[in-house]
């Protein structure tokens, strides 16, 4: 009786022992994560669209994009090495984490559509960054940017490039980005876009929205697949008008796969939009996937950190 | 019923004594350091939690990965993201034992050897490594340097940036406790 008395003793002294010597439990299981989710994307473009990435305070993101001409059809094939001879469009920038949540940047790009020589100024404000525990479920960036052409009027004034003042030269982008990262390697991304032309051809329409769609979809720590694609409201009136003079507007779309070397990030793409800024690839695409129509791309960023 | 009464004594006194002998510090320096041709990297937390039981000489840590601060956030991106996986691993963790034959509960400075599993990475390995433990007045703060091969939790570093990232890692850590109540 004594010695069960004392096994009995022996054996709820124990676990009181071993929780002193646990400390782990002090603090607790792990508790909801309040903290902000972070790389939703690796880079701050998706391929064509913007992500809601902004860079880190004091980042210096260099960035060189190109887009080369149709892979097949009469214009690919061989004879251009499947595009390889022709870049529609060529866009290299600098942009600049002002803070966290700010980046600035300018550009300059080639141009693809009706206007070329293409000077860009762009803001982008990370208003809402999603959080873990979701109290914030999603997050919500702002883009804008204002482009200016610096090409040579055309002599005639029913040209789309023909520039009776300064502002003919301009085009404007405002855009929302809304994104949510569900767990570790999936993002997607909504892209409600305003764009602003001053001056269209005739019947072409001045303001249009756009929705966009976009995803990454991670395979790895460093490879990811990279997909957006945007739908255009074009008016039937301008669609119609268009379709009879044999010119059909098309919806971009881009498929990438991305890879992270660990200080470049680079993006090879495949679309059927020529144009990289948003102000010409989402009014003005007029290629399609079929007919060999779309063509390889690369984006490629390269950060530095100026902060000390 | 006697019985009874005599092991919720024994089991009252065992915790009434185990809340006095336990220190807990909530505001626990960690950071590390390493030094590669290319980049010196270093990065600091201040909100690593620790608890030391002066009378078994038990010793935890425990850092939430992600609250690491590097000067280049770039590099903290990389951190989280493609060495340390902070999604799948958010934290590290040491679980241990002072083996000196010291009495902790009397004032003083002590060099002592640790022993214990630390995990990172989400693989644990056995350590054994020197610090400090001063007590004075109550109050208990404990030190230690040591090095950490990342190889050893399995983190990767692709041969690309092998000139940027050391395969050592010397990690500090720094903790005030004060006695639990």
């Amino acid at each position: 009786m004594l010695y069960l008395r004392i096994m009995t003793v022996a054996l709820l002294t124990a676990p009181a022992a071993m929780a002193q010597d646990d400390l782990s439990a002090m603090f607790g299981k792990d508790s909801v994560r309040r903290d902000g989710v972070t790389s939703t994307f690796k880079s701050t473009r998706i391929i064509n669209g913007q992500s809601n990435e902004t860079l880190a305070k004091g980042d210096l993101d260099f960035r060189v994009a190109h887009r080369f001409g149709d892979i097949g059809g009469s214009d690919g094939g061989s004879k251009t090495f499947f595009g390889m001879d022709n870049s529609t469009d060529i866009r290299i920038a600098f942009e600049y984490g002002i803070t966290d949540r700010l980046t600035a940047g300018i550009s300059r790009s080639k141009g693809s559509g009706s206007l070329s020589q293409l000077y860009e100024v762009l803001g982008k404000l990370k208003v809402l960054q999603q959080t873990h525990d979701n109290r914030i479920p999603v997050g919500v960036t702002l883009f804008g940017n204002a482009v200016v052409t610096g090409m040579k009027s055309a002599a005639e004034e029913e040209e789309p490039s023909y520039f009776g003042n300064f502002s003919h030269r301009m085009t404007y982008t405002g855009q929302a980005i809304i994104t949510r990262k569900f767990g570790n390697a999936l993002s997607l991304a909504v892209l409600p876009t305003y764009i602003h032309r001053n001056r269209v051809a005739f019947m072409d329409v001045n303001d249009m929205f756009a929705l966009g769609i976009g995803g990454r979809l991670r395979f790895s720590n460093r490879v990811a697949l990279v997909v957006d694609y945007f739908l255009p409201f074009r008016e039937q009136a301008s669609k119609d008008y268009f379709a009879e003079r044999g010119v059909k507007f098309y919806n971009p779309l881009g498929v990438g796969v991305e890879i992270d070397t660990g200080g470049h990030i680079f993006h090879l793409n495949f679309t059927n939009s020529t144009a990289i800024l948003e102000n010409q690839f989402i009014p003005e695409t007029t290629s399609t996937w079929r007919n060999g129509q779309f063509r390889w791309g690369f984006n490629i960023s390269r950060r530095f950190s100026l902060a000390k | 019923m006697k019985q009874i009464f005599l092991i919720s004594a024994f089991l009252l006194a065992g915790f009434a004594v185990s809340a006095q002998d336990i220190y807990s510090c909530r505001n626990a320096t960690l950071s590390f350091f390493s030094s590669a041709p290319l980049e010196d990297i270093d990065a600091k937390t201040t909100q690593g939690v620790s608890a030391l039981n002066i009378k078994t000489k038990a010793v935890y840590f425990k850092v939430q990965i992600n609250t690491f601060q590097f000067k280049k956030k770039l590099m903290q991106e990389h951190f989280n993201e493609n060495y340390l996986e902070s999604d799948k691993y958010p934290h590290a963790e040491f679980k241990g034992k002072i083996t000196d034959n010291i009495d902790l509960t009397k004032d003083g400075a002590y060099p002592v050897t640790v022993e214990g599993t630390l995990n990172i990475h989400g693989v644990p390995k056995t350590y054994r490594e020197k610090g400090t433990v001063t007590v004075s007045n109550g109050k208990v703060t404990a030190a230690s340097k040591f090095n950490v091969r990342v190889a050893d939790h399995k983190i990767k570093i692709p041969s690309l940036v092998v000139k940027n990232i050391a395969e050592v890692v010397e990690v500090s850590v720094n903790a005030v406790y004060e006695p639990v109540k």
